[in-house]
């Protein structure tokens, strides 16, 4: 277990060319001993280049790693002691499911009885204890996905654990017990975990910190809450939550309200030193609510349909022709063709050329 | 349609059976002939149309001295020559085919792709274009009419097909697959012995089977690079054939030729059956 520290790092695959097209951008960030850190965002962001760059696999174009504070840019795969797991199950087709967990052991040159204990261990965790005799190349595809996660976590003393997407061949409800197995190998042994998903629902319930990265650059670092309520750009926004937060391009009316055409809408945002022209407000359709009558941040809007999912309703309906959508309690009666809805001033964000301010 | 599919189908295998199984049923029965059997009128079943012996097949093991051919020296030559050839072929094939699958090479303009193509290139030309500097070659180093003469010339005939086969099964073999070997705590090295050469198994037995094949069946250099000193196998089965044919012997010697390629083919056929080429790392 390690402190994971990147510092100024940024990677260009043709670093050589007149032009190179960085995969990341300059960044710092350090990941804490023992955390749990999700890297969200979508395909060809810089997330699996990342991963790669701290394991050794890619080394990065400028800048430091650090584990522990001890530099390790120059350090092969091999001598990091980091742990990966890929997209897809990579598994050592000629060995047996045990050998295959005690790689790793092996490798390090481990005791027989300390590579036994761990093995054990490990495959009890996963539920694989009852295939370690089977050739692993018999298995499923979500067990063999598993023996990948097992040769991650059958090392204690590995700096972190880094995994791209390793759920993705594995079915809902295993993944979700796999997941909750994860946090309590994590808090057991107090290994630092970065997981890489697309899938905001696995960052969300996963993570203590969650890192959204779009084209190679990190947007935001937060907590899931602060991510949710306070997106730092529009792109996290729009990429956070489901459906996507509600963005309406807008006008400065003073120094705390905006015009949505002709509506005024007041924010908690000190608006007076905004010139620029690019202004758009958001809010979270869960924070929308229906208003028993009109008053401040209410706004008359018109329905246009309404779906039950079961635990709420998306209320979906037209603002100054701009589409609005709200989650309302399902048990809440909606009259048909107009209704008034509140935006509660403390929810609003206010994006100055797509960043908050 | 479909049976008429079926009925083409089987035709087309039966006839491309027969045209296979025919000459060597023809051999084996004009094996066990003799002169008489062979010249005098068309003869099919053993003891009914002729006689079996065993003579032909005998003069193959006696020394010339009495009267027979001794394939025997020739033989332990070509599976010398040929077992050499294809082991050290196919351990310099797959170094060289592993490092043009995972590492990119760039000088002026060649790229991997042109190197393999070289590899490949070898065997493209015909074999009379490489028969004089070949002979230049061993003249020059004295290895002229040898064993290990011949040992390097089939080595540079096998290692293209060695590596032609190997690049592509590596290729096929995801490169996640080494990183994860990285990752566990191996080096490159054992990277490569430990985990990717085990899952390469069956490529590496296909391409020990066209190393094989193509050195045992080689009759043109074998037949220039060598006078007396040393004979293989393919020349000295041809060299029996002399002013009165002895299909007899020359049907044995050719059937105990064929022998280790059936042995090699029934082996092989196992590993292939089992589906095993694909890869199948995920």
């Amino acid at each position: 277990m390690a402190k994971i520290e990147l510092s100024n790092i940024s990677h260009s695959y043709n670093p050589n060319e007149t032009n190179p097209i960085y995969a990341l951008n300059p960044f710092s960030m350090t990941w804490e001993n023992g955390k749990r850190y999700a890297i969200l965002g979508p395909s060809g962001c810089g997330k699996t280049t990342m991963l790669n760059i701290v394991s050794g696999l890619v080394k990065p174009t400028k800048g430091k790693i650090l584990f522990d504070d001890i530099e390790v840019t120059n350090l092969i795969t091999e001598q990091r002691n980091i742990a990966q797991v890929f997209q897809f199950p990579v598994i050592y087709n000629t060995m047996t499911v045990y050998d295959n967990l005690a790689f790793p052991l092996k490798c390090r040159n481990f005791s027989k009885d300390k590579i036994e204990e761990r093995v054990n261990s490990v495959s009890d965790t996963l539920k694989l204890s009852s295939f370690l005799n089977s050739p692993a190349r018999k298995l499923t595809a979500d067990q063999k996905q598993l023996i990948s996660l097992g040769r991650g976590l059958v090392r204690e003393d590995v700096a972190g654990v880094l995994m791209d997407e390793p759920l993705t061949v594995i079915d809902p409800d295993l993944k979700f017990r796999l997941r909750r197995s994860l946090k309590e190998i994590n808090e057991q042994y107090k290994t630092t975990l970065v997981y890489v998903t697309h899938d905001q629902n696995e960052a969300m319930t996963f993570a203590d910190n969650i890192i959204v990265m779009d084209q190679g650059e990190i947007v935001q670092v937060g907590l899931p809450k602060d991510l949710f309520e306070r997106p730092k750009t529009t792109f996290v926004g729009y990429f956070i939550g489901s459906p996507a937060m509600n963005l309406f391009e807008t006008e400065i009316a003073s120094s705390n309200e905006v015009n949505i055409g002709s509506i005024k809408i007041k924010t908690n945002t000190d608006l007076s030193k905004v010139k620029n022209k690019n202004v758009k407000l958001g809010i979270r359709s869960e924070f929308i609510d229906i208003a028993d009558n009109q008053s401040t941040n209410t706004v008359k809007v018109k329905i246009n349909r309404i779906e039950d999912f079961g635990n709420f309703k998306l209320l979906t309906s037209t603002l100054e022709n701009k589409m609005i959508k709200s989650k309302i309690d399902r048990e809440k009666p909606i009259s048909e063709g107009e209704v008034n809805l509140y935006i509660p001033p403390e929810k609003c964000c206010v994006y100055v050329d797509e960043k908050l301010i | 349609m479909n049976k008429f599919y079926i009925i083409l189908k089987y035709s087309f295998i039966t006839l491309w059976t027969v045209f296979i199984v025919a000459p060597f049923l023809w051999a084996v029965s004009t094996s066990f002939k003799d002169f008489q059997s062979v010249n005098s009128k068309v003869t099919y079943i053993p003891w009914l149309d002729f006689e079996p012996t065993l003579e032909g097949w005998k003069v193959l093991i006696k020394s010339p001295a009495r009267g027979g051919v001794d394939i025997v020296e020739p033989y332990f030559n070509s599976i010398f020559v040929t077992c050499t050839a294809s082991l050290i072929s196919i351990v310099l094939g797959t170094l060289a085919a592993y490092a043009l699958s995972r590492f990119t090479f760039k000088v002026g303009f060649v790229r991997n792709n042109d190197i393999t193509f070289f590899f490949i290139s070898q065997r493209i030309m015909p074999p009379i274009v490489l028969s004089i500097p070949f002979f230049i070659f061993l003249s020059t180093i004295g290895l002229l009419d040898s064993l290990i003469g011949l040992v390097v010339v089939y080595i540079v005939l096998l290692m293209p097909i060695a590596v032609w086969i190997m690049v592509d099964f590596f290729n096929r073999v995801p490169k996640e697959l080494d990183e994860t070997a990285l990752i566990d705590g191996c080096n490159p090295y054992q990277a490569f012995y430990k985990v990717v050469l085990p899952n390469s198994i069956p490529g590496l037995i296909v391409a020990g089977m066209f190393c094989i094949i193509f050195g045992w069946i080689d009759f043109f250099f074998a037949f220039i690079l060598t006078f007396t000193e040393v004979q293989l196998l393919p020349v000295k089965v041809v060299a029996l054939n002399s002013s009165i044919t002895p299909w007899w012997s020359l049907s044995a010697s050719a059937l105990v030729s064929v022998a280790p390629l059936i042995i090699v083919a029934f082996v092989v056929e196992r590993y292939l059956s089992k589906g095993n080429l694909s890869g199948a790392l995920k």
